[in-house]
């Protein structure tokens, strides 16, 4: 019963029951996300100037954080890779990776709230910079414990080449994590 | 021992986290010499007690367990607790008891909403000022208005999770810790209400900036992070309910086949999953711009006020139908018992709930005529509420189709679906002079508005009193008293009625919402008399409907079977009362849900063999 039930959701991770409920849980998130894309939109669009005078992002280490990203979207399939054919420890070695790249991220992230050059409570672009990407690092942690979880459960054995699924499901919201960074990306940095 | 109570060892370590993290919030803003950080150390401290609240009940030890690498079993037996207290009142992830817990405390809150309700009738009965202050009136409408949907939301996903599983011949929900821990989200989001009465909030539940981002009243932060909790508490019931639907129906069950409730449940969690998330940034935004100083709704930082309406109503208007659909979904599903015949227009039926998704979700404009919107939207947001009425129209022609020549019966249920279908009409018909650009400039933001949402929230009052009649002997295995329920309804109705009409009346006189005083001379006392007259013949009736639940469950004429002589799998294979366990091998559908006409119908299902509903149901036909 268990050996089948895992490898229907082997096969396709999204028609299991639990892996329905992470698709819907991440069309929650989407509507959260969108959400915070309109209120930024909404006010480029009634504001003359945008982004006010003297607020900069930076850039560059936008750019740096999307390489970042997308790299540890590579080591996290990696992972799932690896688990799949048994091999536990490059598993372990890839999902140590992701946690490495993540926490990059939210380092730099970090470096670049501290030295820009506007606050939140400076004006409007500030507010929902600060909240958008807020909101996006916030996810990043979570998706870091996730991560986490799911290298402590490999170590400990729990995944193998006949039980994925909770490896296939976590990594699936660490992508969603990485794809909404895109939008962010092209939203402050490109589209400004 | 109190402390192996779920319940208290959560408050105990909630309470204890937000102090603590008050103080030394308190302190480190002492030492460092920052100002005081007001709202947004409130915040933190909620953050704290509401997380520290949910470790204290075991909400998330399956969770840390899960995290720690231990291996887990996922599909557990339902715990054994060593009384009712302790299985009532602590994280139980049986659908039954979550049911119950849902419905009662969505009644619990009904009162208390009601009490806030006759204390604003009271005041505003006679001109001038009687005993509240204008804060303290305007703080009781949000909380009146925020609770009473609360109550929606409580008592409908009660309704959902007692019933779903049975009905779909499931055993429990598809994911029954996340199940319990949507219901644990009450506690304390009622608390944090609550708490709102001791800083008020004058907004009333739409919370519109710049008032609500005011720091006159310190109420905000836990009103709001109470209403934050009722709606991460929908996403995840939500996400369960849909799971369940299209992953747990008994084999041979096709989406076609199933009850029709399952439809509007599907269609309502579709709505709470997604739409949700709108309200949710509004409410973080308000926050942040209460306690950091953002300034989104700011028009001195660049920021637009107009902008909260979009994204509260892009939720609050779809939040209709999320109240609306399972209303209509009970409506549906009693209508052919009563009648005895098949249901009308079972597909169409399923699919309008559907298209109330998509339609509802592009009207939200609506709420905004009078603000004013983007040119562009107009057109969309007319369009689109004037498409609301096809589906809604498609229902009344599905339960009016099923009634027609059928032979009806009025035991109380019966008499509150109808009274239902009634107030909705009424509801929709007086929906139309608002619906007029020019009347509406007249009507807006006066009582008659308040009496027009009155009438079609209350048809989910309706439903939801239709539900708890219908099913308590399914959950208690006693019968209510039919006479006392028929008191109820009657009482209700000629009280509510009064209500309304009273309040349509002075609406049209020119009586504005939100203000507890009006001047004398203008005629408007006997309309408030009679609406203030009315809301105690409500109060008295909800008084006979808790008597009646509290009484029966002593008094009641023991039922155990059938009781309606219902098709649907929770009465036809689950005797009452409904043991712990059902459907440990899920039945057999084999025939049509709703094929009331034919006399020598086959089942709708069969039961498995031994056990499946209890130790007396072995394989045999039930008709």
């Amino acid at each position: 019963m268990h050996a089948r039930v895992e490898a229907v959701a082997a096969e396709r991770p999204l028609a299991s029951p639990v892996g329905l409920a992470v698709g819907l849980f991440l069309l929650s998130e989407a509507f959260l996300f969108g959400s915070l894309f309109i209120i930024y939109y909404y006010l480029r669009m009634h504001t003359h100037h945008w982004p006010p005078e003297g607020a900069e992002v930076h850039l560059v280490s936008g750019g740096i954080n999307t390489g970042v990203l997308l790299l540890s979207s590579l080591t996290v399939s990696l992972a799932v890779g690896a688990i799949q054919r048994d091999r536990v420890q490059a598993a372990v070695a890839w999902l140590g990776a992701t946690l490495g790249l993540g926490a990059l991220f939210f380092g730099i992230k970090m470096f670049e709230w501290a030295t820009n050059t506007f606050g939140p409570a400076d004006h409007a672009y500030g507010s929902i910079y600060y909240t958008l990407t807020g909101f996006h690092a916030l996810h990043v942690l979570v998706g870091l414990g996730i991560i986490g979880a799911l290298l402590t459960r490999t170590l400990k054995g729990r995944f193998s080449s006949r039980r994925f699924l909770g490896m296939e499901l976590g990594t699936l919201y660490w992508h969603f994590v990485d794809g909404v960074w895109l939008l962010v990306f092209a939203t402050i940095y490109l589209v400004r | 021992m109190m402390l192996s109570i779920g319940l208290v060892r959560g408050a105990l370590v909630g309470f204890l986290a937000a102090g603590v993290t008050s103080e030394a919030l308190r302190l480190v803003r002492a030492s460092t010499g920052t100002s005081a950080g007001g709202d947004l150390d409130t915040s933190l401290a909620i953050l704290a007690g509401v997380l520290g609240y949910f470790v204290g009940l075991g909400a998330f030890s399956y969770w840390f367990r899960w995290a720690a690498g231990e291996e887990v079993e996922e599909h557990d037996e339902h715990p054994h607790f060593r009384s009712a207290w302790h299985a009532y009142l602590s994280f139980n992830p049986n659908h039954k008891v979550i049911g119950i817990q849902y419905v009662v405390t969505a009644l619990l809150v009904f009162l208390l909403a009601g009490v806030f309700a006759l204390l604003m009738r009271v005041e505003l009965t006679l001109p001038g000022l009687q005993f509240l202050s204008y804060d303290q009136y305007n703080t009781l409408v949000g909380l009146h208005g925020l609770i009473m949907l609360g109550t929606i939301f409580a008592g409908t996903a009660g309704l959902v999770n007692f019933l779903l599983p049975m009905m779909l011949g499931a055993r429990d929900m598809a994911f029954p810790r996340l199940n319990a821990l949507s219901y644990w989200f009450w506690p304390p989001a009622a608390v944090l209400l609550l708490l709102t009465l001791t800083g008020g909030a004058d907004s009333g539940w739409t919370l519109y900036p710049p008032l609500s981002t005011q720091p006159r009243m310190t109420g905000y932060t836990f009103f709001m992070w109470g209403f934050y909790l009722v709606g991460f508490s929908s996403i995840l019931g939500g996400i369960n309910f849909v799971v369940t639907i299209f992953k747990m129906r008994a084999p041979g069950m096709s989406l076609w086949n199933m009850p029709v409730f399952a439809w509007f449940t599907l269609a309502m969690s579709l709505l709470s999953i997604t739409v949700t998330q709108f309200v949710a940034t509004s409410l973080v935004t308000v926050l942040l711009e209460r306690g950091m100083g953002m300034g989104f709704y700011n028009p001195a930082k660049g920021g637009n006020a107009l902008l909260f309406q979009h994204l509260f109503w892009a939720y609050s208007h779809p939040a209709v139908y999320i109240f609306a659909l399972p209303t209509w979904g009970v409506f549906t599903e009693l209508i052919p018992v009563f009648s005895r015949k098949p249901l009308f227009a079972y597909k169409l039926t399923a699919l309008s709930a559907m298209s109330i998704v998509l339609v509802g979700s592009i009207v939200w404009g609506h709420h905004l005529y009078p603000a004013g919107m983007e040119e562009p939207l107009y057109v969309p947001m007319i369009v689109g509420t004037e498409l609301v009425s096809v589906p809604t129209g498609v229902m009344f022609l599905a339960w009016l189709g099923t009634m027609w020549m059928g032979r009806m019966v009025f035991p109380t249920p019966a008499l509150f679906v109808v009274g239902g279908i009634v107030w909705f009409l009424v509801g929709g018909l007086t929906g139309l002079p608002l619906a007029s650009a020019a009347l509406d400039l007249h009507l807006n933001d006066t009582m008659f508005v308040v009496a027009h949402f009155h009438h079609t929230l209350a048809t989910f009052l309706f439903s939801f009193f239709a539900a708890l009649y219908y099913w308590y002997p399914k959950a208690t295995g006693r019968m209510y008293s039919e006479a006392w329920g028929k008191a109820h309804f009657w009482l209700l109705n000629i009280g509510f009625y009064a209500i309304t009409f009273g309040l349509f009346r002075i609406g049209i006189l020119g009586m504005r919402r939100r203000v507890p005083d009006y001047a004398a001379g203008l005629g408007w006392e006997p309309w408030s008399i009679a609406a203030t007259l009315g809301a105690f013949l409500v109060g008295i009736s909800v008084l006979i409907l808790v008597g009646n639940l509290v009484a029966s469950l002593w008094q009641g004429r023991r039922v155990t079977g059938n009781v309606w002589e219902s098709r649907s799998l929770e009465w036809s294979l689950v005797p009452s009362p409904a043991p712990a366990e059902t459907f440990l091998v899920p039945p057999r559908v084999v025939g049509e849900l709703y094929d009331y006409a034919a006399p020598r119908a086959p089942a709708y299902a069969l039961a498995a063999v031994a056990g499946a509903s209890g130790e007396r149901e072995g394989q045999r036909e039930v008709k």
